[in-house]
């Protein structure tokens, strides 16, 4: 009942304004406008926070026409009365990158929705022990051209942990985690972005019991160059619902295809995406309806763009991919043709044109390693419990499109030894928030 | 899927057919907001706790306070290239406690705890008579407090007989004439007391731009005459370890059409983008480097794609496209007043079509391989 209701409402949309989604986890209109006097005390008592206190924001929803910075505090609890009652409107923001901006140490934001921010939602940055519960960060715009890059962006911070979490319609990532170290990402939703979660150049990563479903691409695990934090490694993802990914890649208007950010050439119909990415183990996810891969496994060098920098490499390295459970969907859907990866698949594939694959890997390897990717030198191990019921393709791409080729053959990807990902302890978020 | 996870389906698909509904409607016109009446404060004591509610209380000008005119206790400086700021002009003052220095320590400049910087913001109504009527919009002062610095914003009445701290900003509609004599309608934006940390960040803690060795190192006109910022306040007796113009560094006034086009774009990056754009910056995590001397292209931005640029890349791939100013997405950002595409993110809601015009040159110059 619940997904004829749901494929009925869908095609509605799909008539009425194109296939975008604009689901909204709550209608924010019902509730009582907060008074002039009341959000600028709100934004006084970030501005004036001590160190050790809370931050209470009453329900309510506050159209904020300044950022909210909390600046180098310690030890500070904002928290709303729940995500459907104290409601934050970035709306009207004249100017600043996010709508919420936090920069301390010890920092917990909970119960709370923000709306509408014109860049990011709620960003930290170089903040040792941040934890977002229960927030709610998304776009209520129709026209979704208009809506912000990351919703909950912690970035070049240590310590993070995201739980029971929801991130909608980012036109570039939902829950975006970029050069950081110790993180938990867990029992979160992200639907409607560009890409759900992603987790880029950080280190120590445990992304669990989430649902990525109705993006672009649901899981990326991404290392860019030229960052301040050049190569991040050791990422888990494990018992999450990475389904329906299939969602229209709106991060650059629609029929305008990719820009520079990596993520616009991203294909809808994207289960997991690893790029240039270090020590990655994926398990028990189950990966459903991604209507053109479930796993990619990539190299920087599939995005045309300068594979150097210092301290960086192209290439995927130390994968691990074991007990998922993969469902290629419908005979009728049809992987993408808008993106470059989506036609590569979807035209060149080793099991015929136009079919859904489960993993995919591009197949590019270190030469200075090895002559042949017989011998797997780029240690990509994948011991799926029914391999062989599953449409896995390896391309080849070290010469060019004109020799594209593309192998089924999964043997030398098979026998090998998952690598230990070796998580390091995570102290702080072992003794608070486990 | 364990947790709270499951109760997403029946939210789903009850708001569904609500979001069905409000999906598509048109956004509403923002209501236009009147602007509050003048406010009336009481007389403040001069208590040496500091922020003061009022500028006045704090005795820095002499005479009616909207003739800016300095005490003998405050010196006027200059920065050798100044930050844009929607055309504002902006008078700058530095105050030293009595019996207190400034020490030149390598490239640094340490000032004294007690300093007070005084930046005054204001608009001539007519630009090509700058000295005429004009309306001050808001006075910034950082202060050198016993734990570092903090930024305090006043913001000017509209009588111009008083500013009143206002930690939560403002916004001012400002009216003048342009150069080339057109009528300018400006939304004047008085940032909140944190988001002045968005340019004055130094390894996250406030710290002041202008007021460097590097940006005071050259002469301005004082009531005595014209005389090097640094030479002035050593001879006031307010500056340690100042060994002659030539033994520090200089920044150049991206202004001065004497000099080279790389160094003019240059010193145009360093004001208007460093403060961010540097390691010890919030933009750090772009890995896009815009100081003064930076050297290597693709921290300058050359065949360099952004992170987390979002809706700022445009249609376009790289940070700076050599000799082609129109795909690269730093001209695109400084060419655009779109909040999320906009570059720098506060403090600009005009186009420095100046900049825009050095920037864009420089780009279209470049000839790298």
């Amino acid at each position: 009942m619940i997904r004829s209701l749901l494929f009925f409402s869908l095609t509605l949309l799909l008539l009425s304004c194109g296939s975008e989604s604009n689901e909204q986890t709550f209608d924010s209109s019902n509730l009582r406008r907060a008074t002039v006097e009341e959000v600028d005390a709100l934004v006084e008592a970030f501005i004036l926070a001590e160190d050790s206190s809370t931050i209470h924001i009453p329900a309510g929803f506050y159209e904020l026409k300044t950022q909210l910075i909390l600046d180098n505090k310690t030890a500070i609890r904002i928290h709303g009365d729940g995500m459907d009652q104290t409601v934050l409107s970035f709306r009207n923001l004249k100017s600043g990158g996010e709508g919420v901006k936090i920069v301390g140490k010890d920092i917990t934001i909970e119960e709370l929705s923000i709306e509408d921010a014109p860049g990011d939602g709620i960003k930290a940055q170089h903040t040792d022990g941040i934890t977002f519960r229960k927030i709610n960060v998304t776009w209520t715009n129709g026209d979704k051209s208009k809506n912000g890059t990351y919703a909950i962006y912690p970035v070049q911070c240590k310590n993070v942990v995201i739980d029971e979490c929801i991130a909608s319609h980012s036109k570039d990532a939902g829950i975006y985690v970029g050069q950081s170290e110790d993180i938990i990402v867990k029992n979160s939703l992200a639907f409607g972005n560009v890409a759900g979660i992603e987790i880029e150049n950080c280190d120590r990563a445990e992304v669990y019991g989430n649902t990525a479903r109705d993006n672009a691409g649901g899981i990326l695990v991404f290392n860019l160059p030229g960052l301040p934090k050049a190569d991040g490694r050791k990422t888990r993802i494990y018992d999450n619902d990475i389904i329906d990914n299939n969602h229209e890649n709106f991060a650059t208007p629609i029929g305008d295809g990719p820009n520079g950010n990596t993520v616009t050439m991203i294909p809808p119909g994207s289960g997991i995406v690893l790029l240039a990415a270090k020590e990655v183990e994926i398990f028990n996810n189950r990966i459903l309806r991604n209507k053109t891969y479930g796993v990619a496994i990539a190299s920087y060098q599939v995005t045309g763009f300068p594979a150097e920098a210092p301290n960086w490499s192209p290439y995927t390295t130390d994968i691990s991919l074991h007990d998922n459970k993969y469902d290629r969907g419908p005979w009728s859907s049809l992987p993408d043709l808008t993106r470059e990866l989506g036609q590569l698949v979807s035209i060149y594939n080793a099991h015929g044109w136009l079919k859904t694959q489960d993993i995919i890997y591009d197949g590019i390897w270190d030469e200075s390693l090895a002559t042949s990717i017989e011998s797997n030198p780029m240690r990509i191990c994948i011991q799926e419990p029914s391999f062989k019921n599953l449409r896995f393709t390896r391309f080849y791409l070290m010469e060019g499109e004109d020799k594209i080729d593309a192998f089924e053959d999964y043997a030398p990807f098979q026998n090998c030894k998952p690598f230990p990902v070796g998580l390091s302890s995570l102290p702080l978020l072992h003794s608070k928030a486990l | 899927m364990k947790g709270f996870a499951p109760n997403f389906s029946k939210w789903a698909v009850a708001s569904l057919f609500l979001s069905l509904l409000w999906s598509c409607q048109p956004e509403q016109k923002e209501e236009v907001q009147a602007t509050a009446p003048e406010e009336i404060l009481a007389p403040e004591e001069a208590s040496g706790k500091f922020p003061y509610r009022r500028l006045s209380t704090y005795g820095f000008f002499e005479g009616e306070l909207d003739q800016l005119s300095p005490s003998e206790a405050i010196i006027p400086y200059q920065p050798a290239s100044s930050l844009f700021t929607d055309y504002a002009l902006k008078s700058r003052f530095a105050y030293l406690p009595e019996g207190e220095k400034a020490v030149i320590a390598g490239e640094e400049l340490n000032l004294p705890q007690g300093t007070i910087l005084i930046k005054n913001f204001y608009y001539p109504s007519d630009f090509r008579n700058p000295e005429g009527e004009r309306r001050i919009i808001e006075t910034r002062l950082m202060i050198h407090e016993e734990n570092g610095w903090q930024a305090y914003p006043y913001v000017w009445n509209d009588s111009q007989t008083d500013a009143v701290l206002k930690v939560v900003g403002a916004e001012k509609e400002v009216r003048f004439i342009n150069q080339a004599g057109e009528e300018q309608v400006i939304n004047y934006l008085v940032p909140n007391k944190n988001q002045c940390k968005s340019c004055h960040n130094k390894n996250e803690s406030l710290a002041p731009l202008g007021v460097q060795t590097r940006h005071l190192n050259h002469a301005i006109t004082f009531a005595e005459g014209s005389e090097n910022q640094l030479a002035h306040w050593a001879k006031l007796g307010k500056l340690e370890g100042f060994l002659g113009k030539a033994a520090h560094p200089s920044l150049v006034n991206y202004e001065d059409q004497s000099l080279t086009l790389n160094d003019r774009a240059m010193a145009y990056l360093d004001i208007n983008c460093s403060h961010c754009h540097r390691a010890e910056g919030p933009a750090s995590t772009s890995g896009l480097f815009l100081t003064y001397g930076q050297k290597d292209p693709l921290k300058l931005g050359v065949f360099k794609t952004p992170v987390a640029a979002g809706k700022g890349s445009g249609k376009l791939t790289y940070d700076i496209v050599p000799g082609q100013a129109d795909a690269s997405i730093l001209l695109h950002r400084m060419n655009s007043t779109e909040m999320g595409v906009a570059m720098p993110e506060i403090g600009r809601t005009s186009i420095h079509a100046e900049g825009v015009a050095l920037i864009r040159a420089w780009i279209n110059q470049m000839n790298y391989k």
